[in-house]
């Protein structure tokens, strides 16, 4: 495997594989203004009911590719009915975070029925390859490539010949006027649902297959490597997807062929913000054509928010400050520890998503940032810890805000994108950038917390610790939000139009936002870093950004004690209830699927 | 009340329509004759539009009566109501930009399963609407205002109605071609189509209506013959005087 060729005939095939999953995609979003962040979940399904089909069930190999279509099919048509349809006039961020929801959930359940361990996906080719000029084909490349191909056809055949596929036309150029029409928008939401899961399932096993392995881990690469693909094609633009497709597998074939194999990821969410900010409607989309309709994120379910008397505030910092004097146990603490960490990250997401209104799903990259920061100045240059946590703090402030700078301009759902591929950069850039950040080795042996030269080691100078900063955190962000700048936040994310009329200056006010949240969340990650001793490119993932967005949508949007309340009831209730570990992130998936199903203004009320 | 007939096609009665907590409609009331064209006039954000999104259920009204041909509307979506026999020309048109002329009016006939005689009324369309012959392989976004609303008519009649709604089916055409729609509108009606129509531009309304109402911030402050409309001083002043200056 070393010839351009082999890297071209690579990223031809990669590309069909995205393509599918792209595909679907751009259906759904051409349909409902929805990036669905599911598909990558049910190609993970359709990976694994390909293990089952090929492996326990030794079907032959069209049968295991039909098998994979209907079943995932179906399980698009339960999302769509169960997931979406009820969210039809909540806002518009409402179906988005459903879908986040839907993927835990789906990934938790493959985890928890087949074990996290990856498995062999035998593709019950023969193993031969021939010869094609300078490079070699087998098999399986042109399987996939013949899927592709047909999928291909049989979609355009649809669209183009079938009176659904007119509807599905109709409805995704103005959905009112093909109501107008007599057209039904469920059913063609079921349709296209149908079809962007078989599709994606059946990508997820031929890729399963393609590297004769499958974990669960592949779900969110794939749903990330689709919405690259889709965007860079035009979100919303079918064949656009497909060329969109292509040109990801080519990139990132040439790419690795070049700067080597841990580099691949890194080319796709580069050119995904590369497009994003330049050329927000794709690469193909005319320059004429009208933007897709705007996106707005906010995520502003009318509520009154509960409004707690001061008194009652301090009692409740009173007694959580005094708790370590009372015989609670180790465990409590720790717990709390943990809770205090996600708090001061709730508190840093819910100005940036609930103050702001930029919903961010790349929220941990900021806590990465703090804690690399934190750990290398401490144990390279010898800072103080708790200089050092300062530094952490101002360091996620600035970067965070100068990498989500170039995304100031986009709204709604781009918004999101945009930051889960800057999360994923950051991650990246720590793996690869060896020489400062120790790679995939991690960083290891870092000092515990210390203060004033006294370590803090033992469990309750911990909690006093994290506890203080938090309400320190907390306290700023309430003083920040009653003076005018919490009133400029609130106009730009109910409407940043009429706000830029009134002449505020858009991007210095998200700056100033993400600069307060980035500096929360960086010492947040700082402290997590002397805690746990130890931290690697995975230690701060996007599972944590959903989870503290779950936090932050718990205790309603913007709402700063809501924050803290959010953090304490996430990480204290499956405390309580002891759920096991493999459990919790299950539990989350379904908080979050129910909170935006039935009470959006979260426990406390959104502000 | 109008002078319609004894058993109206279309009835609105004491409709309150909200958007959040603004109010939009104050107990509307409105009837359409069958076989009449009616015509609602009014300034911009009296609620014309909203009018319109109620019949065709894209809103829903908290409290009153919709009824067509004497079956309510009420809890029915779009395409039920679509498939009841009424039909719309939108505001602004509303074509879909990326598919052809002709996709665009078989789409009219989304709810019909007759395919012979689909094709049969597509050809009538052509004949009713002879320019739009050369543009039927042509993006429908590519198309003039007036091309546009062409295609928009021709897209409603397809579903063989009977009843067509129109928002300001004349907005931003030129003189000729708002004398060539009205003339349409009343080939249309004579065909025995009901029409109820939605129209800043009171004079031109006035010419090819039966009956017509005035909706000012919700409320209707006017109705009767367009004859007897047409030469009452209140809508003289308020619209005539307007629309013609214009
Ligand atoms: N979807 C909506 N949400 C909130 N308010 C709306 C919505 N649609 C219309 N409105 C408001 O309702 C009022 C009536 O709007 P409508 O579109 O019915 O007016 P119109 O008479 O058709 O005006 P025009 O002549 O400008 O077309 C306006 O004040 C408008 O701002
Ligand atoms: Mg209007």
């Amino acid at each position: 495997m070393s010839s351009w060729l082999d890297y071209t005939i690579n990223g031809l095939i990669v590309g069909n594989v995205y393509a599918l999953v792209a595909v679907g995609l751009a259906l759904i979003f051409g349909v409902s203004r929805l990036i669905n962040f599911a598909q990558g979940s049910i190609y993970l399904v359709g990976a694994y009911i390909g293990w089952v089909a090929v492996v326990q069930l030794h079907t032959p190999l069209p049968l295991t590719i039909i098998f994979v279509a209907v079943v995932a099919a179906l399980v698009g048509l339960i999302i769509e009915r169960f997931g979406l349809r009820p969210l039809q006039n909540s806002v518009r961020i409402a179906p988005l975070l459903a879908t986040i929801g839907i993927s835990f959930v789906l990934d938790q359940l493959v985890m928890l029925t087949f074990s996290p361990n990856p498995r062999a996906l035998p593709s019950q080719l023969p193993d031969v390859r021939f010869q094609v000029g300078g490079g070699t084909i087998g098999p399986l490349d042109l399987l996939i490539a013949g899927v592709g191909i047909s999928s291909a056809l049989l979609l355009f055949v649809f669209l183009r010949y079938s009176k659904l596929g007119w509807a599905v036309r109709a409805a995704s150029q103005d959905r009112d006027a093909a109501m107008q029409m007599g057209v039904d928008v469920n059913r063609v939401n079921q349709a296209v649902f149908g079809i962007a899961a078989a599709l994606g399932g059946v990508s997820g096993l031929l890729v399963g297959m393609y590297y004769n392995q499958i974990d669960t881990a592949m779900s969110l690469q794939a749903t990330l490597k689709g919405v690259v693909a889709e965007v860079v094609g035009g979100a919303g633009n079918v064949p656009g997807a497909v060329v969109g497709s292509l040109l990801l597998g080519l990139v990132e074939s040439y790419g690795v062929a070049v700067f080597g194999t841990s580099y691949r990821n890194l080319f796709a969410f580069l050119l995904l913000v590369v497009v994003l900010v330049l050329r927000p409607n794709g690469l193909f989309a005319s320059a004429r054509q009208a933007p897709p309709e705007p996106l707005t994120g906010t995520f502003i379910a009318p509520s009154r928010p509960v409004r707690i008397p001061r008194w009652a505030l301090l009692v409740a910092v009173a007694v959580f400050a005094i708790l370590p004097l009372l015989p609670v146990s180790f465990y409590v603490l720790q717990t709390l520890i943990n809770a205090w960490l996600l708090g001061m990250l709730a508190l840093s997401l819910t100005l940036v998503a609930g103050t702001i209104g930029q919903v961010s799903l790349g929220h941990a990259a900021l806590l990465a940032i703090g804690a690399y920061t934190s750990a290398l100045l401490s144990l390279t240059l010898s800072v103080p810890v708790g200089l050092a946590i300062i530094a952490g703090g101002l360091m996620s402030a600035a970067l965070g805000t100068i990498l989500i700078s170039p995304s100031f301009r986009l709204r709604g759902h781009y918004v999101s994108i945009a930051t889960l591929a800057i999360g994923e950069i950051v991650s990246l850039v720590i793996l690869n950038w060896e020489s400062v950040t120790r790679g995939p080795i991690g960083i290891s042996g870092i000092p515990p917390l210390s203060l004033f030269g006294y370590d803090l080691i033992d469990p309750k100078s911990v909690y006093w610790f994290s506890f203080t900063v938090m309400v320190v955190l907390a306290l700023l962000q309430a003083r920040l939000l009653s003076s005018h700048l919490g009133r400029s936040f609130r106009a730009i994310r109910d409407d940043d139009i009429a706000a830029r009329a009134y002449g505020l200056s858009l991007n210095r006010y998200k700056s100033l936002a993400f600069i307060f949240g980035g500096f929360a969340a960086g010492v947040s990650g700082g402290i997590a870093a002397h805690l746990y001793s130890y931290i690697n490119h995975e230690t701060f993932n996007t599972q944590q950004s959903i989870l503290a967005l779950t936090v932050v949508i718990l205790g309603g949007l913007g709402n700063v004690v809501g924050a803290v309340v959010g953090a304490v009831a996430l990480v204290g209730l499956p405390e309580v209830f002891r759920i096991a570990a493999e459990y919790r992130i299950l539990i989350y998936g379904i908080v979050l699927l129910l909170l935006v199903r039935f009470r959006p203004q979260g426990l406390l009320g959104t502000i | 009340m109008t002078t319609g007939a004894p058993e109206p096609l279309l009835a609105l009665t004491n409709v309150n329509t909200f958007y959040g907590q603004a109010q939009v409609h104050f107990d509307l009331s409105i009837t359409v004759g069958r076989g009449h064209i009616v015509c609602l006039l009014g300034g911009n954000a009296s609620g014309k539009s909203t009018t319109m999104k109620i019949i065709l259920g894209l809103v829903k009204p908290r409290s009153g009566e919709v009824t067509f041909d004497g079956a309510s509307l009420i809890g029915l979506t779009t395409p039920q109501i679509v498939r009841r026999g009424i039909a719309s020309v939108p505001e602004a048109r509303r074509l879909f930009a990326d598919m052809s002329v002709r996709e665009n009016i078989l789409m009219g006939a989304f709810v019909r399963n007759d395919r012979e005689a689909i094709a049969r009324d597509l050809d009538k369309m052509l004949t009713l609407f002879p320019k739009l012959g050369q543009r039927l392989s042509q993006r429908a976004g590519s198309l003039s205002g007036g091309e546009q609303q062409m295609v928009a008519m021709a897209r409603a009649l397809m579903s063989r109605p009977r009843m067509i709604v129109m928002d300001e089916p004349t907005m931003g055409l030129s003189p000729l071609y708002v004398d060539r729609v009205l003339e349409l509108i009343r080939t249309i009606n004579q065909e025995g189509v009901s029409v109820f129509m939605v129209e800043q531009n009171a004079s031109l309304a006035l010419e090819i209506a039966h009956e017509a109402y005035v909706l000012q911030t919700g409320k209707i402050v006017l109705s009767g013959s367009a004859r007897t409309l047409k030469d009452d001083p209140r809508v003289r002043d308020a619209y005539l005087g307007g629309s013609e200056a214009a």
